[in-house]
């Protein structure tokens, strides 16, 4: 039910357009790499898909940061614009679902955008290794993981517009935590688990520091905890409107 | 009414907007891990540098590379949407005032916060560069007038760019688009900046600047002299062009 209204209020915005957009961007990437850098990159040794990650992620994960910072904001700036939010909350809708409905929303859309991404690096690995054997079942899990562990973001993002009534404060808290990150040390264990740093992190590299279940744990747990600071934070809201 | 005071109006109305506050964290969050690791300037992985100048130089390339453009985006969206909310940029539009003069007069604004900001930024690379000094035993502080001249060359080169930005707000009316697009475009820079290419994209022109001094300061890492021919000319005719296109759209939709 409020994934219908929540669709339905976006559907004028561009939403889904922008991050289509964001989504084949980020996927030229490593296409433009590709062409550029063809005959280094094919005589390295290794799995194709880890080359192009390693070499491509960074850019990529930072797109797809800044492009779910954009929806967020959008999102809210929908709802606060013409007050939009005040009527909403005097309907019979739960707030709390109203925010579970815009944060399946994001996911959603971001999956669509990481499945593009992906299937443009199988396209690559196919098209210019020799080497590379097409293995579904490897490449949906790295889709899996990279949606996982960019979801922090995408819910802490929501948070962040949800409590900002102007879209420049939630875009600069957004970009200021964006920019915090990227300039932390990246090799750290502990930094690399926060929401904007974790999209970073690629599942081969993971695979080879045995590091997997812990940030697909830890995401989780940061996910749900995001989720119900929200909730917490709607109740109290409500309680000095 | 005059320009000044147009613009004067214009600073007025960002006042309780929170943007100072949006423009400073980044600043002084740019200077911690610099801080945190302090000793790493000693260690210059064979790099012909001095300390304090690589201390300076790390420091800035984060601001540099991402944080200019991206306050330069959240700033356009700020001179937007404060008068969106209330239409006030209706009541605006109907005063007998230049809707051009009125677009400049913003502009100037977003010049100004962003001047605002490097000043912030010289302060806050003072403050710090005096800590390090007294953790490390080692004399951080360069002089005024080598930082002053850098981050005003910094300044310059982002007028283009604040053009860029500023037109595209203009143009584009939904705000994930413009935004989006201001966001998207600081990600490619840093290759941009390695191609023959590099003077037509506005967005890499600060990184190019500090690059170009980093290579000053270390023989060999980049280029020791500025490409002026044919950056100079491109970088004005991009600018202007993109004032001239903002102001004749500025308000268009609004006028409709």
């Amino acid at each position: 039910m409020s994934l219908v209204i929540e669709s339905k209020k976006l559907k004028r915005t561009g939403y889904l357009a922008a991050f289509l957009a964001g989504g084949f961007l980020a996927a030229a990437f490593p296409v433009v790499y590709m062409m550029v850098k063809a005959d280094e990159v094919t005589m390295l040794s290794g799995n194709p898909i880890d080359i192009l990650m390693s070499a491509n992620w960074q850019i990529m994960a930072m797109l797809n940061i800044l492009v779910s910072i954009c929806g967020a904001c959008m999102m809210y700036y929908a709802e606060y614009a013409d007050n939009g939010i005040q009527k909403m909350s005097v309907l019979p809708i739960r707030q709390g679902n109203m925010f579970l409905g815009k944060f399946t929303i994001a996911a959603l859309v971001l999956s669509a955008m990481v499945v593009i991404e992906t299937a443009v690096l199988v396209g690559c690995g196919e098209y210019w290794f020799s080497n590379y054997r097409f293995d579904l079942a490897e490449v949906l899990k790295i889709a899996g993981f990279q949606i996982f562990v960019t979801l922090p973001t995408v819910m802490l993002m929501l948070v962040i517009a949800s409590a900002c009534r102007n879209m420049w404060v939630s875009l600069g808290i957004g970009v200021i935590l964006v920019f915090t990150l990227s300039i932390l040390p990246q090799d750290n264990a502990v930094l690399s688990l926060f929401p904007f740093a974790s999209p970073y992190q690629m599942l081969p590299a993971a695979i080879e520091s045995g590091r997997t279940v812990l940030f697909l744990v830890v995401c989780g747990i940061e996910t749900a905890l995001f989720g119900v600071a929200e909730v917490i934070y709607l109740k109290v809201q409500r309680c000095f409107e | 009414m005059s320009y000044l005071s147009l613009v004067w109006v214009e600073l007025k109305k960002t006042r309780h907007s929170k943007i100072f506050l949006i423009l400073l964290i980044p600043v002084i969050m740019m200077w911690v891990p610099s801080i945190i690791n302090a000793d790493m300037n000693f260690d210059l992985r064979g790099i012909p540098i001095t300390p304090e100048k690589n201390f300076f130089i790390q420091g800035f390339m984060g601001m540099v590379w991402f944080m200019i453009p991206a306050s330069l985006v959240i700033c356009t969206v700020l001179l937007n949407q404060t008068e969106r909310s209330n239409k006030g940029i209706l009541k605006m539009l109907s005063l007998p005032i230049n809707t051009a003069k009125l677009c400049l007069a913003k502009f100037t604004v977003l010049l100004v916060l962003t001047a605002a900001q490097m000043i912030m930024s010289i302060v806050a690379y003072y403050v710090c560069a005096a800590l390090v000094t007294h953790t490390q035993n080692y004399f951080f502080i360069l002089e005024p007038l080598y930082v002053c001249k850098n981050v005003c060359s910094i300044y310059a080169s982002a007028i283009p760019m604040a053009a860029v930005y500023w037109m595209i707000s203009i143009l584009i009316q939904s705000p994930i688009f413009s935004v989006g697009i201001g966001l998207a475009s600081i990600v490619p820079s840093v290759l941009m900046i390695n191609t023959k290419i590099w003077f037509a994209y506005p967005m890499s022109y600060p990184f190019y600047l500090l690059m170009v001094a980093y290579g000053r300061a270390a023989e060999g890492v980049y280029e020791t002299q500025i490409v002026w021919l044919p950056w100079l000319p491109v970088a004005i005719g991009i600018t202007i062009l993109a004032l001239a296109v903002s102001c004749i759209r500025y308000g268009a939709s609004e006028r409709r």
